[in-house]
């Protein structure tokens, strides 16, 4: 067991050590130049430019910047601008080269953000796509049966951003049935109330998928030895149900759980865009377009790090949800 | 939506029980498992409405340009509409169109520039469906015979390919992919004034490969786990008992075993791959103009939305059939090749 977990820590630790390298190279590398975006168009000549250049360390090999990066995502790093040292704490993710503002506020402000949207995505679906998955099982065979088993295909088919978009631009825009996205110094009720519309058509996408999983893992789950069983006690049917059936068809509904929530968390980017949610997805688009590497590379760094441990911790979890794995 | 409702479906699951399949008039003619699939997906009323659908698209495709000619002669500008020849003399100062859907325009002028909004919708589905095409089309050969090797091989290969299958699979992927493609345009445009078309079409092929470099690793690794218990089989042992040339094993004995998961995998990656273009499109780091794309459309068309309904339907019911049709007909292809699917 310990060696296991061991060896998919380094496994983990390998993907992130990877993915920030390939991501350095894709973007430092890269044939934009990053000073260039710096310096202000109306008041920039070649002595700015270079000045710039030299104060972000563009000037220096590519192996000494990576190795500067790395260093600061544990150790810190200071940043000389326009003569004043910055001190920048571990993890450091650098500074904006648009906003100036360092990259851990810019993104660990919007984090929770995001967060919010992905969790009350996570209620609707859960919630949602079980107890439809369970009546399904139920009846199976039967006309709600096959209603929604198709529908949960139809909808799961439609591409979702399409999905999303109508449902910004109709309900929220035009007939102002849901409320708009409004940010927490707003308040509280107008926050959550916003996050209404994106968590639920993200919720009830995401659904159609659990519907299915829930529906299989529980067809098989009753159709095992020990349900006839239960049921040949003379045990009512709901507790045999819920008791028996349920909480053994939901051990690898909890896996998947897991790996959604994580994906959740690096994909919320559609969904925030079109509802305008500032999280962490929408500040990395509006970085891509602007080039502004440092935030590019927090980002994907940010959700190589979730996705890498959120791999992890199901992976364990499950050996412990499932003592059939754990003997193995 | 004209899509398959429920009720079609239902009909289907009723088809597919045990009862209903059809038997083996004669023992001594066994079928393949794809003569099988094929026979169930012919009687599968949704495979057969999807494929309707989806041939629909392909012959609009097809012959956009002849479609945009049955279109009549504007009698503003005098001239037959095409895809890319702007008329702002069809818009107001405002950027609205001054005509609505005509005869010369069958589903009216785009705002600002006064293009013929059918041809834009015609054309559009070219760049969909080649995409979702050819993307599945290469990744499904990439991730075939990566996952051979893996599984065959074993040892260092299969760890280094299984560690970058998991690489891949851990990437945060839509960002990368997002801050990949202008990085990759840049690279491939530099140096050189290339005009609109050129680049144009260089985004389109650099779209192409991206998808693919991302694409490939869900089929790598079923292949491998089927190539890994397939190795052990006797008739795998007994064809390298005889000598027979690893190539020749791995092509002639081990893939003719896989070619069910491989046709589902890969009719379920066409539609992915459509989303994902339009998708992308959408978030700007898609196709760009001039070439005609839903996905652009549906951008561009959010803004006047309430105004202009004309402009963002066509594409938002274009794309959402054609995928919706395309990954009903390979939920159906996967029933059809899964002898346990019984609804």
């Amino acid at each position: 067991m310990l060696t296991y977990i061991l060896r998919r820590l380094a496994l983990a630790l390998s993907v992130i050590l990877a993915t920030l390298v390939s991501a350095f190279l894709l973007f430092f590398a890269g044939p934009s130049d990053p000073a260039q975006a710096m310096c202000p168009e109306t008041r920039c000549n070649p002595q700015r430019l270079q000045q710039i250049t030299q104060s972000i360390g563009l000037d220096k090999p590519l192996s000494v910047q990576f190795l500067e990066y790395f260093k600061g995502l544990f150790v810190g790093r200071d940043f000389l601008y326009a003569g004043d040292t910055v001190h920048c704490g571990a993890p450091c993710l650098g500074f904006s080269f648009v906003t100036r503002r360092s990259v851990n506020d810019e993104l660990f402000t919007r984090f929770p953000n995001t967060v919010v949207l992905a969790l009350m995505a996570a209620v609707v679906f859960v919630t949602v796509g079980v107890t439809l998955g369970i009546i399904a099982a139920v009846r199976r065979g039967s006309a709600t049966d096959r209603g929604l088993v198709g529908a949960s295909q139809v909808l799961g088919s439609i591409p979702y951003y399409v999905l999303a978009l109508l449902v910004a631009l109709y309900p929220v825009i035009l007939w102002n049935v849901l409320p708009q996205y409004s940010a927490i110094s707003a308040g509280v009720g107008p926050y959550f109330l916003g996050m209404l519309a994106p968590a639920l058509i993200l919720g009830f996408v995401t659904s159609a998928s659990y519907v299915r999983y829930t529906r299989n893992s529980m067809i098989e789950t009753l159709s095992m030895d020990y349900i006839r069983t239960a049921r040949s006690k003379g045990i009512n049917e709901r507790t045999v149900l819920f008791k028996h059936g349920f909480r053994a068809a939901m051990s690898p509904i909890a896996t998947i759980l897991g790996l959604d929530i994580a994906a959740l968390l690096t994909g919320t980017l559609i969904t925030e865009q079109i509802f305008g949610v500032d999280g962490i997805g929408r500040r990395g688009l509006a970085a891509l377009k602007a080039f502004d590497l440092p935030v590019i590379m927090g980002t994907v760094l940010i959700g190589a790090v979730v996705v890498v441990v959120m791999n992890l911790v199901v992976d364990i979890a499950y050996s412990f949800i499932d003592p059939r794995v754990r003997l193995s | 939506m004209p899509e398959p409702s429920a009720t079609t479906l239902t009909e289907v699951s009723e088809e597919k029980s045990p009862t209903s399949a059809p038997e083996h008039q004669d023992v001594r003619t066994g079928r393949s498992p794809g003569q099988v699939a094929w026979a169930r997906l012919k009687r599968d009323k949704v495979a057969i409405i999807c494929a309707v659908i989806i041939l629909f698209f392909i012959v609009v495709a097809i012959f956009a340009p002849l479609l945009v000619s049955l279109e009549a002669v504007d009698p503003i500008t005098k001239v037959k509409a095409d895809v890319g020849t702007v008329h702002t003399e069809l818009v107001d100062f405002n950027g609205l169109p001054t005509v609505g859907a005509s005869s010369a325009h069958w589903l009216g002028v785009e705002p600002r520039l006064g293009r013929d909004l059918f041809a834009r919708w015609a054309y559009g589905a070219r760049p969909s469906l080649i995409i979702g095409f050819v993307a599945a089309f290469a990744s499904t050969v990439i991730g075939v015979t990566l996952g051979l090797v893996a599984g065959y091989l074993g040892g260092v290969a299969d760890k280094i390919i299984s560690w970058i299958i998991d690489f891949f699979l851990s990437l945060p992927i839509l960002l990368l992919v997002l801050a990949i493609i202008p990085i990759m345009q840049k690279r491939l445009a530099a140096g050189g004034d290339l005009s609109a078309e050129e680049t144009s079409t260089i985004r389109f092929w650099v779209l192409i490969v991206i998808l693919v470099v991302f694409g490939w690793m869900g089929l790598a690794r079923l292949v491998r786990g089927e190539v890994k218990s397939l190795r052990e089989r006797e008739f795998v042992q007994a064809a390298r008992a005889i000598g027979v040339p690893t190539r020749s094993i791995l092509f002639r004995e081990i893939l003719p075993n896989l070619v069910g998961p491989i046709i589902v995998s890969a009719s379920i990656a066409v539609p992915a791959y459509i989303t994902y273009e339009a998708t992308l499109s959408y978030l700007g780091a898609g196709l760009v103009e001039p070439t005609a794309s839903w996905g652009r459309t549906i951008a561009d068309a959010q803004n006047l939305f309430a105004t202009y309904p004309l402009w963002l339907w066509p594409s938002v019911i274009g794309l959402s059939l054609l995928v919706l049709a395309l990954s009903l007909l390979g939920d159906s292809i996967r029933d059809a090749f899964d002898p346990t699917s019984r609804r």
